[in-house]
């Protein structure tokens, strides 16, 4: 299994050095889509210069937490978006009969991706934690890569979960699109600015709180986490990521137990 | 299902929207030419015409020349441009259904500031206009595909870099000092910026000429630069062969 996904980042690599033209346009459309929110926020809040507290600093850092953990889904996990697209012109099918795990097998399919957002990501977020003034120890470190790691599983739940509603309903685009991109907006801004049954569904029904405003509660040394929690929840984002992954796994099962295809 | 979660989408967007406003009105100081209540109806209108803008009529271009159909269109005896436009007004006009009961299920999170009909008169015109210059951009980048078939980067840059500048996200009038005097001289302003701003009277009767006048500049322009490239294009296609 670790060879065959060795041989997958191979043909990766590949393909990228076959179009490269096409490699370095989707590289500048991934800064301009994060400049574009890092932008916005900024002159947002140079005319408002606090946000329930928050500074444009800290909510920098809290943006780059975000797409840190939202990139290494991407990197690693992106492919999994596509089962809708394959579910619907048949190619799933292949994957039911072949002796590998169906989710590797989706995972490793040949897809022109590369760390370049993953590296984008990691620079933003080093950059966001010098200017956001946070106190760099090993700790930290350590505390940054787990809830990295565990964001970017909170969000594989999530794409597993639309990805298994394809099933089902077989046109899931639209639904897709609109989680992806209601993730980015709602994540963005600290949740004590939603009324409270927003803020529930964000911290325990779709966790996204967890893939960075807990976490930058934590880092930032603030007090106040919009629920009455202790800020140090912020440190269970991995928990919260391998759990919500192991249920939306569980749920995916059931999905493929119930499969029957298109009949394309 | 696809017409419930894009209504869907447009009311969670709505909540999110008066959240975020509603924090930064009641922490800071509000910028005087524009209220909360003239803010939430800017950002509630910017998101219904979203609906209407974000349809890419053109789309068809880049997919016709993928597949190699345009020949054939070439050769009909029609204005193939006009066929784009007509097609896309046929989009637009689905889409704007949607903006009913989007409309309806906003007002149930946020109101609305209804301006005098003759300001609803102007804005819509305005709107109009943005919908002309939006159409030829689109045109224009769908038209890259007339040299290079991987054009679905581009125009994502393009359309991320759109929302900002034109008003759609955020006011214009917020972007400080130099930067704000250039976001005001680029075209995208004229998209959305320009009819919100009618909308919620910050620009006033008196300049509403002035804006108009901007509007059309731009459109001119664009939709001259649609006319070389298509030429230019459509002469490349026969060479090819399709």
């Amino acid at each position: 299994m670790l060879a065959a996904y060795l041989q997958y980042w191979r043909i990766n690599v590949l393909t990228m050095l076959e179009y490269r033209a096409n490699f370095i346009m989707w590289f500048a459309f991934s800064i301009v889509y994060h400049g574009v929110a890092i932008g916005a926020l900024f002159v947002t809040m140079r005319a408002f210069p606090s946000m329930n507290g928050w500074s444009f600093r800290e909510m920098f850092f809290l943006y780059a937490l975000w797409m840190t953990g939202h990139e290494l889904h991407n990197t690693l996990f992106f492919n999994v978006v596509s089962v809708p697209e394959y579910v619907r012109e048949g190619r799933f099918d292949r994957f039911l009969v072949r002796p590998l795990d169906t989710l590797f097998q989706v995972l490793t399919v040949p897809s022109q991706t590369m760390p370049d957002s993953l590296i984008l990501a990691i620079v933003t977020l080093c950059v966001a934690t010098g200017v956001a003034g946070v106190h760099v120890d090993a700790p930290y470190v350590l505390a940054v890569i787990a809830v990295v790691a565990g964001g970017a599983l909170i969000d594989l739940g999530i794409s597993l979960v639309v990805a298994t509603i394809s099933f089902w309903f077989v046109r899931v685009d639209t639904l897709r699109w609109v989680v992806m991109s209601l993730e980015q907006d709602f994540t963005r801004y600290p949740i004590s600015i939603y009324t409270r049954g927003v803020r529930v569904v964000l911290a325990f029904i779709f966790p996204f709180a967890f893939m960075n405003y807990f976490p930058a509660t934590y880092f930032l040394g603030k007090t106040e986490t919009g629920l009455h929690l202790d800020p140090a929840v912020g440190l269970l984002t991995p928990l919260i990521g391998l759990a919500w992954f192991a249920v939306s796994y569980a749920f995916w099962r059931v999905g493929l137990r119930r499969y029957q295809g298109t009949g394309s | 299902m696809e017409v419930a979660t894009e209504v869907g989408s447009l009311v969670l967007r709505v909540y999110l929207l008066r959240s975020l406003w509603t924090a930064l009105y009641t922490q800071n100081l509000a910028p005087l030419n524009l209220p909360l209540h003239s803010m939430i109806t800017y950002a509630t209108v910017a998101l219904l015409m979203s609906l209407i803008l974000e349809v890419d009529g053109t789309r068809l271009i880049r997919e016709k020349l993928r597949e190699g159909t345009i020949a054939t269109d070439l050769m009909k005896p029609i204005s193939v441009p006009f066929y784009f436009f007509s097609d896309g007004i046929g989009q637009t006009g689905l889409h704007a259904v949607l903006v009913i009961p989007s409309l309806l299920f906003s007002l149930l999170l946020v109101r609305i500031d209804v301006p005098r009909p003759e300001v609803i008169g102007a804005f819509l015109l305005s709107f109009a206009l943005g919908y002309c210059v939006n159409f030829f951009l689109n045109f224009l980048m769908n038209s890259i595909a007339f040299w290079t078939l991987e054009t679905f980067a581009i125009q994502l840059i393009v359309r991320w870099v759109s929302d900002l500048l034109s008003g759609q996200v955020i006011p214009l009038t917020l972007f400080p000092g130099l930067l704000g005097r250039l976001v005001f001289a680029l075209p995208f302003a004229a998209i959305y910026s320009t009819p919100l701003l009618i909308y919620v009277g910050v620009i006033a009767p008196a300049q509403w000429a002035g804006a108009f006048a901007m509007q059309i500049v731009w459109l001119t322009l664009f939709a001259g630069l649609s006319t070389l490239v298509w030429r230019a294009g459509s002469r490349r296609v026969v060479i090819q062969g399709g």
